[in-house]
Order: C-alpha cells, then sequence, then structure tokens
C-alpha cells in the first residue's frame, strides 16, 4: 500500500471515530432519545413532557439545556472519596463505552487501521468491561447508597451475562463468523437474524434493557429507593458523563441488534469501495434502524414498574438463562439441517 | 398461613400491557392543563390573597384572634386626615389618646387561606381576591410591610386562556373554553 492511500484510510478511520457513527452521531442520537423517552413517557401517563425549552418544536433542545448545566456546574468532590477511582471511574466508564465503537461496523467496507476477522469478540469484550468501572463508582463514592447500586449491579451483571454472551453465540454459530461484515453478508443473501433465531433476538432485547438499565431493570438507579443510586455523590459533568453512559451503552447494544438481528444495512445490497457506498448510506440505514430499536426500548419505561432485585435475579437465572441456551439448541439444529 | 402466589402468565401479561401502552402513545389521552398558556376560571367563593380595606378596618383586633396559624399580627397606627391611617412614632408600642389605632398584617408564609379572618370581621374590612399564583423571590416578601400589605395582589397571567374542566365518562377531565 502506498503511501498516500494509507493517509487517506487513516483519515477515514479518524472521521469514523470521531464523526460518523463515532462521538458527534453519539451526541445527537442520545440528546434526542433522552428528549424522546421523556416525551413519550408523558404522553402514554397522560402528560406533556419538556416543553418550555424551544416551545415551537416541543422541547426537543431541553436535553441540549441540561447538558449546558451540567458543564457549568460546581464540581463537588466529597471529603472522605477515593478520589482518583471517584473521578477515573465515570471517565472511564463513558470511554469504554464508546470505544466498543471502533469494533461495530456500519458498511461493509470500513477499516479502522486493520480489516479485523474477529469484530464480535473484540466489541462484546470491550462492552463488557463497563459494569466494572460502575462497580468502582460505587465502590469510592462513600455512600450507602451508591453502595447498595453498586452491590445491585454486580448482582444483575452476573445473572444475565451469560444469557448475552449465549445469545450472541449462537448467532455465531448461524453465520458460522466472527465478523459482523460476514454476519450480515450472510443475511443479506439468506434471511435475516430475528427470522432464523428468534429466541435468541428475544434474549438480545432483555439483555439489552437489563445492561443500560432500562425499564422494569431500573434497579441500580432506582430513585425512589436509592436516590440516584451509583451517581448519587456525584455533580456537574461527572453526573451528566454518568446519565449519558448507559445511552451510550444502548447505541452500542443497538447497533449490534440492528446489525446481528435486522440485516445490517439490508434494503442497500450495493457492494462498492467507496467511502460513499461503502460507509455513509449503509451506515445511515444501520443508525436508522438502531434509532428505532432504541425506541422501543425507552417506551418500555412507560409501561412497566420497576422489579424487585431478587425477581430479576430469579428471572435471570431461570426465564433468560433457559432461553439463552434453546436459542443455542435451535442455532445447532437449524445449522445440522439447513446447511 | 402465608399463601404462596402463583406467578403470572409471563406471556400474556407482557403483551397486553405492552399493547395498552401503546395505544395510549397512539391516542394520547392528555389531562395537564398548558398552566401559564391557559388558566382555570375559578369558582366564585375562591379563596385567594386578600388585602384591606384602610378606611373600614376598625383595629378590633378580632382577625388577629381567630387566626388559625398565627399569622396575622397588628401593627400599631394612627388615624390621620380623611380616615387614612399613618404609622406610628417609631419606639411607641402603644400609641396613645383617642386617634391611636391598629390594623391587620399577613405573613403570607404562615397562612393557610381559611379566610376565618374575612369570615370573623365586624365591619367586612378584608378585600378578597381570586389571584392564588403569586410567587415570592425574597423571604422578606413573604412578610409584607403594612403599606406593601395594602397593594392589591396583581395576577400574574392575564392574558392567558381562560378554560373550565368538565367531567368527561371517556377521557375523565376535559377542559373547555370558559363562557
Amino acid at each position: 500500500m502506498g503511501i498516500i492511500p494509507l493517509i487517506l484510510w487513516l483519515i477515514q478511520d479518524l472521521l469514523y471515530i470521531i464523526i460518523f457513527p463515532g462521538l458527534v452521531t453519539i451526541l445527537v442520537v442520545v440528546v434526542i432519545i433522552i428528549w424522546l423517552e421523556r416525551k413519550i413517557a408523558a404522553k402514554v401517563q397522560m402528560r406533556f413532557g419538556p416543553l418550555w425549552v424551544s416551545k415551537k418544536i416541543g422541547g426537543a433542545l431541553q436535553s441540549l439545556a441540561d447538558l449546558l448545566r451540567y458543564s457549568f456546574q460546581e464540581v463537588i468532590i466529597p471529603e472522605k472519596t477515593d478520589k482518583w477511582a471517584f473521578i477515573l471511574a465515570p471517565g472511564l466508564m463513558f470511554a469504554f463505552a464508546t470505544i466498543a465503537l471502533i469494533f461495530i461496523p456500519v458498511g461493509p467496507y470500513y477499516s479502522v487501521l486493520f480489516p479485523s476477522y474477529y469484530t464480535i469478540l473484540f466489541s462484546l469484550a470491550l462492552i463488557i468491561i463497563t459494569p466494572i468501572f460502575a462497580i468502582t463508582v460505587g465502590w469510592a463514592s462513600d455512600n450507602k447508597f451508591s453502595f447498595i447500586g453498586a452491590l445491585r449491579e454486580g448482582f444483575l451483571l452476573i445473572s444475565y451475562e451469560i444469557p448475552f454472551l449465549l445469545s450472541v453465540v449462537s448467532m455465531v454459530i448461524i453465520f458460522h463468523t466472527y465478523d459482523y461484515i460476514n454476519a450480515v453478508q450472510n443475511q443479506l443473501s439468506f434471511l435475516p437474524g430475528i427470522i432464523l433465531n428468534p429466541l435468541a433476538a428475544l434474549t438480545m432485547l432483555i439483555v439489552m434493557i437489563r445492561t443500560t438499565g432500562r425499564f422494569p431493570f431500573d434497579i441500580t438507579e432506582a430513585d425512589s429507593e436509592l436516590v440516584m443510586g451509583l451517581f448519587t455523590e456525584y455533580s456537574a459533568l461527572f453526573f451528566g458523563v454518568g446519565m449519558a453512559t448507559p445511552y451510550v451503552e444502548l447505541y452500542n447494544f443497538s447497533l449490534i441488534f440492528s446489525l446481528l438481528f435486522l440485516g445490517g444495512w439490508w434494503p442497500f445490497t450495493l457492494n462498492v469501495m467507496n467511502p460513499v457506498y461503502g460507509l455513509i448510506l449503509p451506515g445511515i440505514i444501520v443508525v436508522v434502524k438502531a434509532f428505532i430499536v432504541m425506541a422501543v426500548l425507552v417506551f418500555l419505561r412507560a409501561v412497566y414498574p420497576r422489579y424487585r432485585l431478587d425477581q430479576a435475579v430469579r428471572s435471570g437465572w431461570s426465564y433468560v438463562l433457559l432461553l439463552s441456551i434453546l436459542s443455542v439448541i435451535l442455532s445447532v439444529v437449524e445449522v445440522m439441517f439447513l446447511r | 398461613m402465608s399463601e404462596v402466589r402463583k406467578p403470572r402468565d409471563p406471556l400474556t401479561g407482557h403483551v397486553k400491557a405492552l399493547a395498552k401502552g401503546f395505544k395510549y402513545l397512539v391516542e394520547p389521552n392528555r389531562m395537564t392543563l398548558d398552566y401559564p398558556a391557559e388558566t382555570m376560571k375559578l369558582p366564585p367563593n375562591y379563596r385567594g390573597f386578600f388585602t384591606v380595606d384602610d378606611k373600614k378596618c376598625i383595629g378590633c383586633s378580632m382577625c388577629e384572634m381567630v387566626c388559625p396559624p398565627e399569622a396575622i399580627t397588628m401593627v400599631p397606627r394612627i388615624i390621620g386626615e380623611g380616615g387614612k391611617t399613618i404609622p406610628a412614632p417609631e419606639g411607641e408600642k402603644e400609641v396613645k389618646g383617642p386617634k391611636r389605632t391598629k390594623r391587620p398584617v399577613v405573613n403570607w408564609g404562615k397562612c393557610i387561606f381559611c379566610y376565618f379572618c374575612v369570615d370573623v370581621c365586624p365591619v367586612d374590612a378584608f378585600i378578597p381576591t381570586q389571584v392564588h399564583d403569586l410567587a415570592f423571590e425574597k423571604d422578606s416578601e413573604y412578610r409584607p410591610s403594612y403599606e406593601d400589605y395594602l397593594k392589591p395582589p396583581e395576577e400574574p397571567y392575564k392574558n392567558s386562556k381562560k378554560v373550565i374542566s368538565k367531567a368527561d365518562l371517556k377521557r375523565g377531565v376535559s377542559y373547555e373554553p370558559a363562557p
């Protein structure tokens, strides 16, 4: 490879991380989805929702106003906290949630420095690291509410990680690859994953709700019991980062869901190595699909109450684990009879 | 004897709940009043902020005695020209002489708007209004001086659309423009 194409690739990779589908897109999507979540819950619960910031467009700028407010608030670090962990943990949590995006391709021709045949494994490994920092936050805060929140996070983490991995493993068995691009190409030539293995899709959805703390698994952040859960002691931008991290995770998970189960860039099958046809057009399709998945998941807030911790852990070890094992068996059966 | 509850049917319950939520999402049944833009037309005997008629009041202190949260205090005044009162000289707690009198002042932080004072007043000196949505920025505004207390309270959203609430069998509550 000559020096000029290499530089072009590097520029494209940088734009991939920073603009699309990286940080800027994340900011836009998160701002919109927080507004949408509050608006949907308000509609179902007979209220107006956010209204007075930019009334003409239904208060859509409310989340941006909140972000501005967080940026200019005073940072308060309590005396008895473990200071380094207290300061670093939310940032690292956000960073790992964002870095996982590098290994989630949104088009048939993407490269972050090198094409990888193990993107599914890498992205899962990075996503699974994030809850460790949540537990660090709870430990460092020196606050009983944060600590109880961290313990609950730990319980739930252990009970829902195995079904999550098993549901992805069952898709890996069907597509016979560890690469998202190959997985999508398999779906384009046959059927989308949600029809091939609906059990795995259902498990994945439940685990997505759990990991990102949406209702009915809003247990670590139960505001009627634990004030603000893990982030009780945080203020200003730290709190904003902590509040945004579950939404970034939700974005990542929704991208993975739309790649593995909804056929990725499905109606768009043109195979041209070009930044526009190889990344932007299919990328927009994938992001729109992910956004629809996110909208469905935030809609659950309007419907469900919160599970108790023991109920959530019990259903994790019973129904969800059973579903994921069944999904693996289904995949094995399909591979034996279809191929 | 504790009864073991059967777990609910896991599938149909979720589907029903989601369907109901989706129905409300598509056909929203909004009950909130869009408050500063539309305000309720209040019933005739609504108890809002009230002030006192300086000329009618005889300074009998019955309002102070009847006030349940002890929000009313009487301040010493002197009757001046035309029946209006002027503040008593400083340092004197009780003004002697035929022109001495007292006037009530309400602490809005304590007042519970029971209107016992309005009812008990022998000369009907209190002037009730329907203004109920005032906000105070400072602590001192809760405890006005007598001169400030005499000013009639201003309604904050005069240009808002007036509506009345109506019981609705289908929706629960609906709002109609006031006649």
